[in-house]
């Protein structure tokens, strides 16, 4: 009986699509944060009767085949790159990027990562650093005497000194992008590593064709919506129900066999 | 020979195909672009020769598989805001070009990008614009997909997605992982309509598929039911007939 293990990658199939959207509504509040969706595909056919094969002589022709599916896969989980709002913070260096883009993150281990939360600080070198103390690269020293920083829309950050009027190019801060940022890895702590599938980084300027602005002072909020991950998340139950219920139905059938003539 | 279990075993076994064919829609309720299937059955006449009492031959009427019949019918059209997702809203497929150049085609419009910005499905099958494959570079910035397929980026025009039809749509074969094979001759559509951003549900309605499942699981009880009294009419009949009337 097929229909127990057809239900069966159908009941995978939703759990696996409850998990994702369980993660996106847990990371709803998270900087920088891409919503994932489960991607399903139908999974092979056993050929019974080939659709087109004659039926007499005279080249009449079966107009449909008997293919015998097996249920479904997940194919893919893939993440939607679509921009988050951007929410003012007020704190200098809260960065975000406005269009496509990645901050380029080196690791302690001296490897790259990439991310869009641009929720930076300060390490006690004065170096700019994310939360977790890696270094945004190529890496800006601000002098520890820096009255005000600011960073502009092209990435230039700039500080005022005491003492003096104009203020001072600290450094660049740069993007990169990805032929296919679907690709990339996530890692966890809002980073994502580069595959074969994502391609090589291209770096650039902020600002510069392909690439986002930088907004000082702002952060980019998760992409989730709410109300479509709550809508999805009920038709995903209700489809899992369902799977269940043909369990139920096939158990019941087989559970009939098992009686006959069996008093 | 007593052929009345042997037709309601008939039956139960076109019961045990049905409940496949609804458990693998179940199964695909959330798998865009795919196409609900139903079993077809049909008569398998066997004539015997007339038993006691009868007169000229008897036909028995078996069931048999006829074959699988495909719900060609559009699937309801749901945005999903991705870039790369496309709906095919009526007729055609799009196509697909495989590494070892052969060609399948779909209705499951969810593409990405591989690693050299070609759009291609999540298991690297490129699809295929007028011009073959179609390649997105950075430069691009962000690509709007039109009704007819033109695929446009911030540098102008990068090629046209290609849908196919086909004379007998009812033919192609199925791959698995949403594909189609066919020997047909691919026909293009004359008025294409994609919608960028959406993706076309599977065509699978659940209260279809649940009620024809429980009306087989009932049909399969009543096909054991009535084996069930063949059974005891037979032993009824042995004990009668058997017994020595003193």
């Amino acid at each position: 009986m097929r229909a127990l293990s057809i239900a069966a990658t159908g009941m995978q199939a939703q759990q696996t699509n409850v998990e994702v959207i369980a993660n996106n509504l847990a990371n709803m509040n998270t900087t920088g944060f891409k919503a994932q969706r489960a991607e399903f595909q139908d999974l092979l056919y056993q050929n019974v009767e080939q659709a087109g094969s004659q039926t007499s002589d005279s080249g009449t022709v079966l107009p449909s085949g008997i293919q015998l599916g097996a249920g479904v896969r997940t194919a893919a989980v893939s993440r939607i790159m679509t921009q988050g709002d951007l929410s003012a913070t007020q704190n200098p260096y809260d960065v975000a990027i406005q269009g496509p883009g990645y901050f380029h993150i080196t690791m302690p281990d001296g490897t790259d990562a990439y991310t869009r939360a641009g929720n930076f600080a300060l390490s006690p070198e004065g170096q700019i650093v994310t939360d977790k103390g890696y270094t945004v690269a190529p890496g800006v020293a601000v002098p520890t005497n820096a009255l005000s920083v600011t960073v502009n829309a092209q990435g230039q950050v700039q500080a005022t000194v005491p003492g003096q009027t104009a203020p001072q190019t600290l450094g660049q801060i740069e993007l990169v992008r990805f032929p296919n940022e679907g690709g990339l890895q996530a890692q966890g702590d809002n980073l994502f590593i580069e595959t074969p599938s994502s391609g090589s980084p291209q770096s650039g300027l902020p600002g510069s064709t392909g690439y986002g602005t930088i907004q000082q002072g702002f952060l980019e909020t998760a992409n989730v919506n709410p109300v479509q991950e709550m809508t999805s998340l009920i038709s995903a139950q209700r489809a899992y129900e369902m799977n269940s219920k043909v369990v139920t139905a096939a158990d019941d059938m087989l559970q009939t066999t098992a009686r006959m003539g069996g008093t | 020979m007593d052929q009345t279990v042997l037709v309601s075993l008939s039956q139960q076994l076109a019961a045990y195909r049905s409940i496949d064919a609804i458990a693998n829609n179940i199964a695909n309720v959330s798998t865009p672009g795919y196409k609900r299937e139903t079993a077809m059955f049909q008569q398998y006449i066997e004539t015997a020769p007339p038993s006691e009492g009868q007169d000229g031959p008897q036909s028995y009427s078996f069931v048999q598989d006829a074959g699988l019949a495909r719900d060609l019918q559009q699937g309801a059209v749901e945005k999903t805001n991705a870039p790369f997702d496309l709906a095919v809203n009526g007729t055609g497929y799009f196509v697909l070009k495989r590494a070892d150049g052969t060609t399948h085609y779909t209705r499951n419009g969810h593409f990405t990008l591989d690693a050299q910005g070609r759009i291609s499905t999540e298991s690297g099958d490129l699809l295929q614009g007028d011009g073959g494959e179609l390649a997105i570079t950075s430069d691009d910035g962000d690509i709007h997909i039109a009704q007819d397929g033109t695929v446009t980026g911030a540098k102008g025009q990068l090629g046209k997605v290609q849908l196919a039809s086909f004379a007998d749509e009812r033919a192609l074969t199925k791959e698995g992982a949403s594909l189609y094979t066919t020997t047909q001759q691919p026909q293009t559509v004359a008025r294409p309509n994609i919608e960028q951003g959406a993706l076309e549900d599977s065509n699978v309605q659940p209260v279809v598929e649940i009620s024809s499942m429980l009306e087989v699981m009932r049909a399969y009880q009543a096909s054991e039911s009535l084996n069930q009294s063949q059974e005891d009419m037979m032993r009824q009949a042995i004990d009668k007939l058997g017994t020595i009337e003193s």
